[in-house]
């Protein structure tokens, strides 16, 4: 899968779309098979294996709704707990049979991947949204370093997948933190695909190895990274992990991309208080703008749609008819009026009217 | 008319009136679940199956003949409850963003689209801002006789008023046409104060609906139904007239009650939340009755409780209002209720008693706790 076309319907399917609507067909139709719906993307869960301490890899049969994905892209996944539907983004690995695999590590507390990891049974039906995310590879020509960091092994996985498929064109190393040995996901795996393509190099590093703990990103030895000016890096993991990265790669190797997969807290406080007037609903209140929009917002008692918080799944978009939004997580200003922002990573600079 | 009094509240009084309905509302909040998620689906069901199960007995008393009217009749009131049902306290109720935190795009707030002649667009704004925040504020609230009936002697008398019994009469029959060009506010238009093109602009997407609803109850299904057209569109006229009526009454009882106060542009002045609830309860009437009422009325025979918690599950209401009613008396506030003949019997009275000029009672709320006390 290359290209992500959207494909046009067939004529008596749009000449339905036009006289019913999703919540009509999908009540009838969902009757039948929960995974007739009109619109939106759903998938089943066929089964769950084990994958490392406290994490299990689920696979999903997605039905037509579902575009695709390239490997190394996030797909958000939406899961019914008490009444309320909560959304992750998940990297899945895209498998032969058209069937995704995410792999789910249960956090202390958290809900979804709780949920995920043992509650949910086989044949339940999730929601899906469509893929996104920039951290893929076309047709790689420039080497390449990958850095994960504990989950953020799962688009590397799908990447390495993907690229031993096309007999590893370009060379590839693959730099593995976790803290114990037990918490790392995929290494049979990576480690007989390394051991098939001489190009993919495997490294596994532990910080809290009880014998011979590893260095972090930020004081490893990169030095068995041959040409590293000349590679193209990405990197998934948590935001210290990205900025601890970020701070020492960008600028001197080819290319640096990077998904983080929980916002690093805002460093800086832009002092203040600006009026954003809601104008779909007629409010207006008063936000601090140290705080990203959406915080501000459910601050204010407000439950604006969102995702992932983090600033990629696109959720909490919204219009802005004006006024300017610093991003919490790059610093840059953007004034540019009738855009979208995303209320998760936007913090008010000025006063703004926002299509809410 | 009985005459009813208010305890006079202390700014003290008031804030803490406020506090125990935050508190309330707080607790509901947190408690909200699967139960609340079960019973608006359960409420979906019920709008699919009556809605097919009315048009489907239509159909059969068009082609058996046998069972024409006893089938059309029975088609009709399947056809009419789900109407009504989905219109209150399916539609009505997820507009306003009650279930919105099921994360349910296809009951979410902002974009759920209703099964009647008017947009819910226009509605979020005329009613779940305009109404809600200014509840029967005059001059604020549009709902205060949708600009064509006098209800409250506060507003001035003309002419005009002394044929609102015939008039009222014909809004209820076409309510949701009503409801449809309430915010067209073509009164503005018709006494010259915006163009023919803005008020054509404001239009263009309420007509697409009215086509589209026009084309669903009068053209299509009737068709489907071939030789036997007319009995269907006539049953789903009498439907649709069925839930005019119906809501017409419901929404009528909700604040034009003996009871209910109007209020003047000043007290929302730095009006406290503690001021924004006894306005709310002032403004707002009751109908006591059983579950059935409460469904069909999309809970709004918990009208008070709907205004004080506008965003929260209607199915909650009713056990709420057990509490709402006890802090009501600890503050002595009166708490407006009654059956549905008794309140609409006042409805009626307040319609032809002010059809005539009327003037309005010294003194009729306590302005210094209105205004802070």
């Amino acid at each position: 899968m290359n290209a992500l076309p959207v494909p046009k319907p067939p004529r008596l399917q749009r000449a339905v779309r036009r006289a019913v609507s999703p919540a009509l067909f999908d009540f009838w139709a969902t009757r039948f098979n929960p995974l007739w719906t009109l619109e939106q993307p759903m998938a089943r869960l066929l089964s769950r294996a084990p994958a490392g301490r406290d994490a299990v890899t689920l696979v999903l049969r997605p039905n037509r709704h579902w575009r695709g994905m390239l490997p190394g892209q996030h797909v958000n996944v939406g899961v019914e707990i008490e009444g309320r539907r909560l959304v992750r983004s998940y990297s899945p690995t895209p498998l032969e049979d058209g069937t995704l695999a995410i792999t789910v590590k249960a956090m202390p507390g958290g809900l979804v991947s709780g949920h995920l990891a043992s509650k949910a049974r086989i044949g339940d039906v999730v929601t899906l949204g469509q893929a996104f995310g920039e951290m893929t590879l076309a047709a790689p020509r420039d080497d390449l370093l990958l850095l994960a960091a504990g989950s953020g092994i799962t688009p590397m996985r799908a990447l390495v997948r993907s690229l031993a498929a096309q007999g590893m064109p370009v060379k590839v190393d693959l730099m593995y933190w976790a803290r114990q040995r037990d918490e790392l996901c995929f290494v049979d795996e990576l480690q007989a695909l390394a051991a098939a393509h001489p190009r993919l190099r495997l490294r596994t590093l532990l910080t809290r190895d009880e014998s011979h703990p590893d260095e972090r990103i930020d004081a490893i030895a990169l030095t068995s990274v041959d040409g590293l000016a000349s590679r193209r890096v990405l990197a998934c993991g948590p935001g210290g992990f990205i900025q601890a990265a970020r701070a020492r790669l960008e600028g001197r190797v080819a290319r640096f991309d990077a998904e983080a997969f929980s916002a690093p807290a805002l460093v800086d406080g832009e002092e203040g208080e600006v009026q954003v007037h809601l104008a779909r609903s007629g409010r207006t209140l008063t936000l601090a703008r140290g705080q990203s929009l959406l915080e501000g917002l459910e601050a204010q008692g407000l439950r604006p749609a969102h995702g992932c918080r983090m600033g990629i799944c696109n959720t909490c978009v919204c219009g802005r008819e004006s006024g300017t939004v610093r991003h919490t997580l790059t610093g840059a200003h953007n004034g540019e009026p009738s855009t979208q922002v995303r209320l998760c990573v936007s913090a008010p600079s000025t006063d703004l009217v926002l299509d809410l | 008319m009985a005459r009813i009094t208010n305890r006079i509240l202390s700014a003290a009084e008031l804030q803490s009136f406020g506090d125990e309905l935050d508190a309330l509302r707080a607790r509901v909040t947190a408690d909200v679940g699967a139960r609340d998620a079960r019973y608006i689906r359960r409420i979906v069901a019920a709008v699919r199956w009556t809605g097919v199960a009315g048009r489907a007995l239509l159909f059969l008393g068009a082609f058996v003949h046998a069972v024409l009217v006893p089938a059309w009749i029975l088609g009709v009131l399947c056809l009419g409850a789900s109407k009504i049902l989905e219109n209150m306290e399916l539609g009505h109720n997820v507009m306003h963003g009650q279930y919105d935190w099921m994360g349910d795009p296809k009951l979410n707030g902002k974009t759920y689209e209703w099964d009647i002649v008017a947009t819910g667009d226009a509605w979020r704004k005329t009613h779940n801002f305009q109404h809600h925040t200014y509840t029967n504020v005059r001059g604020m609230d549009d709902d205060i006789g949708y600009g064509l009936l006098r209800i409250f002697p506060e507003q001035r008398w003309r002419p005009f008023y002394l044929m609102q019994p015939f008039i009222a009469v014909v809004f209820m029959l076409l309510f949701q046409w009503g409801v449809a060009i309430q915010d067209l506010r073509v009164g503005r238009w018709f006494a010259g104060k915006m163009k023919g093109a803005e008020l054509r602009r404001a239009f263009r997407p309420v007509g697409r609906k009215m086509g589209r609803q026009l084309l669903k109850d009068y053209l299509v299904f009737p068709l489907l139904a071939g030789p036997f057209f007319l009995p269907v569109l006539l049953g789903n006229m009498v439907a649709n007239g069925m839930r005019n009526v119906w809501t017409f009454v419901i929404i009528f009882c909700g604040h034009f009650t003996a009871d209910a106060e109007v209020f003047p542009k000043e007290t929302i002045r730095n009006e406290t939340r503690g001021h924004w609830y006894l306005r709310q309860l002032r403004g707002s009437s009751n109908i006591a009755g059983g579950k059935l009422l409460n469904v069909m009325s999309g809970n709004l025979s918990h009208q008070i409780e709907h205004h004080f918690f506008p965003d929260l599950p209607a199915n909650r209401y009713a056990a709420m209002a057990v509490e709402v009613r006890q802090i009501c008396a600890r503050y002595g506030q009166h708490y407006n209720t009654g059956s549905l003949p008794k309140q609409f019997g006042q409805v009626i009275w307040r319609i032809v008693r002010h059809a005539f000029p009327s003037r309005a009672r010294a003194v009729r709320m306590p302005e210094a706790a209105m205004q802070g006390g």
